[in-house]
């Protein structure tokens, strides 16, 4: 197949699912009235509580949704072929993932801006939020695990991007002490830090650079260190660990925010470059295969595939973002849909994107096997873009540099905000029968410190297969929320209830699939301690976030029965 | 007839413009605004904290100071005490951490 065919077919599902489904479904069963006072309005403090144009909104909603998942998930998924993976971006978006961010938003807006905790307080039960709290903690860690391990253990380990990714870091320090101490203009700040960012990663293609790193990592051979993790792995990680360090402890205006700014615009330009590239090459799939075998390295079609590309198709993250930051925003009811909705659906045209990196820029099923196959979806990614972006004049080599800086910049944005949530989630959690957790520094240490067990331990597939699950999971319980919601305000709910109850039976059936195969499989077959701790680590979380659900579901299927009852309580 | 046609054509295009620039607004420096506006907000909270800190039993300045200041603060009162008041857990902090998918 063409890509040109395979975007048409992603236009066509955000056409119709967007304007037809979604607009029905806003239109006849949510009636959002734009005279009515939203939170934002209502409740108008100037931080959290803002009436903000929807455009603007759009653009903040998609950025805060899209990065590394949407790119990781369809990469990793095509290993089941390429129509699976394609059928499930479009109709995940299409059936399920527009209506959790919509249906979030727009709860979250009619609840006056409650947040999920909240939410689940209220509509679920008093003991919902607490074992809402701790699942985040273990995404958390997924998510620290599985962008570390990406990252530390395959990107970095390239000799010619380390130096690349110091470079972003470096002009995000440089940005932030542009705007913030020495006044300067937001283009001219932007346009300098941007073209040196460049020129850096340019520098890290040279022998002499890629020199440096490669004596560092002891390359070619580079020799395993430590957990069965090479010299290369071990010190990209250690340099993972220590920005994710920094970004925690620094004020956030002078590292987080402006490292993020630059690596913002890095991104946005080589997803363009590489859109015009695919647009000029138009390539077909060559022999890839449509469907490959139903089982596979990640496990059976069902439930893996669902749980393997998680944004891109559906993400719980994505509730928690619609209901405490974009919902307190909004300025009419009818913006929900535009910036809720179009957000989700502009995200898996994103993913449609990631998805033909990998499945048209090698021209065959070994070509992508060859750049690293599932084992390695972002090497898969940034070999892809950089065929693309030959196509707009830019050089392979240069283009493999690139792609890399942008997927490591990317996912080390996202990593050292989690660390600064953790930091304050432990303080919260334990700091008060432990007061050194208090500590800006201990706080931050220990969490790296899990997520460095993490990421040295756990293997790549079985850590991302986690993440997504408990992912997923979420969303179905996001789902669940909104279904009770809609039932105490007597609105038909099946357009939400049935996503709900595919989301949380596949995302169960996975999490048992992954302790199953851990406890029953992988702890017998272990030959090193890593591998044991691994197969136990991972098993004890599934487990874990099983009880968790199950206790969620039992909760909220009680909440479901009696609608009318929990309603005249509230009121009272 | 047709000068109307282009203004029309116009107007669309700026529309459409504005509405893009207010999107890349949203993708880029808006999130900067946003911190900043919590920074200031966290700032005038502990003002009011500190001058009216009485309206919750707190009484940390002498009521001459506060008196003096009232006219500076009335129009924060109802946003603080919201603020202040307002059950929070840590998914209210999720909309910081950008780009999970």
């Amino acid at each position: 197949m063409n890509s040109i065919i395979v975007l048409i077919l992603g236009a066509l599902g955000l056409g119709v699912g967007y304007f037809w489904y979604a607009r029905r479904i806003d239109q006849d069963i949510v009636k959002p009235d734009p005279q009515k006072a939203t939170p934002a309005r209502m409740y108008m403090d100037g931080v959290d509580f803002t009436p903000t144009s929807r455009n603007v909104l759009f653009g903040y909603q998609f950025k805060s949704i899209a990065a590394l998942g949407p790119i990781t998930g369809p990469i990793i998924a095509v290993q089941w072929g390429w129509l699976p993976a394609l059928a499930w971006v479009i109709l995940g978006t299409f059936f399920i993932g527009w209506v959790q961010d919509y249906g979030a938003m727009i709860m979250g807006v009619r609840r006056e801006g409650d947040t999920m905790g909240a939410l689940s307080y209220k509509l679920i039960s008093p003991r919902a939020r607490n074992i809402l709290m701790i699942f985040l903690y273990f995404y958390l860690l997924l998510i620290m695990g599985a962008f570390g391990n990406a990252v530390g253990k395959v990107l970095m380990t390239n000799p010619k991007v380390p130096f690349g990714m110091l470079t972003v870091v470096l002009m995000g320090i440089l940005a932030g002490q542009m705007i913030y101490r020495w006044k300067q203009d937001v283009i001219i700040t932007t346009i300098i830090t941007v073209v040196l960012t460049f020129v850096g990663i340019w520098i890290s293609t040279l022998p002499f650079m890629s020199n440096i790193f490669s004596g560092l990592y002891g390359l070619p051979e580079s020799p395993p260190w430590f957990l069965g993790n090479t010299q290369a792995q071990v010190l990209g990680t250690l340099l993972v660990i220590i920005f994710c360090y920094l970004g925690s402890v620094l004020p956030i205006w002078s590292f987080a925010q402006p490292v993020n700014y630059v690596s913002f615009w890095i991104v946005s330009l080589g997803v363009l470059g590489g859109i015009i590239g695919l647009l000029i090459w138009r390539p077909g799939m060559g022999d890839f295969p449509a469907f490959t075998q139903f089982t596979t390295a990640s496990g059976p079609l069902w439930p893996m595939l669902f749980i393997t590309i998680a944004c891109g198709a559906v993400s719980g993250w994505h509730s928690l973002v619609s209901t405490s930051g974009t919902a307190r925003q909004l300025e009419k009811e009818t913006d929900a849909l535009p910036v809720g909705g179009g957000a989700m659906f502009m995200e898996m045209v994103f993913a449609v994107i990631a998805f033909l990196t990998a499945t048209v820029a090698f021209g065959s099923f070994q070509g992508y096997q060859d750049a690293g196959g599932a084992a390695k979806a972002l090497a898969v990614f940034s070999g892809g873009l950089a065929n693309f972006l030959n196509y707009v004049g830019i050089p392979r080599e240069f283009g493999v540099a690139y792609g890399s800086v942008f997927l490591t910049i990317m996912a080390l944005t996202i990593m050292q905000l989690c660390v600064r949530f953790m930091r304050v989630a432990s303080a919260e959690l334990v700091g008060e029968a432990l007061p050194v957790m208090k500590n800006v520094h201990v706080g931050t240490t220990v969490a790296l410190i899990l997520t460095l067990i993490f990421v040295w331990v756990i293997p790549w597939l079985t850590i991302w297969s986690a993440f997504g699950a408990s992912n997923q999971l979420m969303a179905g319980l996001a789902l669940l929320l909104i279904s009770l919601w809609l039932r105490a305000e007597g609105r038909k709910n099946e357009w939400a209830l049935y996503p709900s109850i595919f989301m949380i039976v596949t995302t169960i059936a996975a999490l048992l699939y992954l302790a199953y195969n851990n406890f029953f499989k992988a702890l017998p077959a272990a030959d090193t301690a890593q591998k044991s701790i691994a197969a136990l680590l991972v098993g004890v979380i599934a487990m874990v976030l099983v009880v968790a659900a199950v206790i969620l579901i039992a909760d909220g299927w009680k909440a479901l029965q009696k609608p009318q009852e929990k309603k005249a309580a509230e009121t009272a | 007839m047709l000068v109307n046609d282009w203004d029309q054509v116009r107007s669309r295009l700026r529309r459409a413009l504005h509405a893009a620039g207010e999107f890349v607004y949203g993708m880029t420096t808006y999130e900067w605004v946003r911190d900043l506006r919590q920074e200031r907000g966290e700032v005038e909270h502990l003002f009011v904290l500190i001058t009216f800190g009485d309206i919750i039993g707190l009484p940390i300045l002498p009521p001459y100071y506060t008196l003096r200041l009232l006219p500076y603060v009335v129009p924060l009162i109802n946003s603080w005490k919201r603020s202040l008041l307002r059950e929070r857990d840590w998914t209210d902090l999720a909309c910081l951490i950008e780009g999970i998918g």
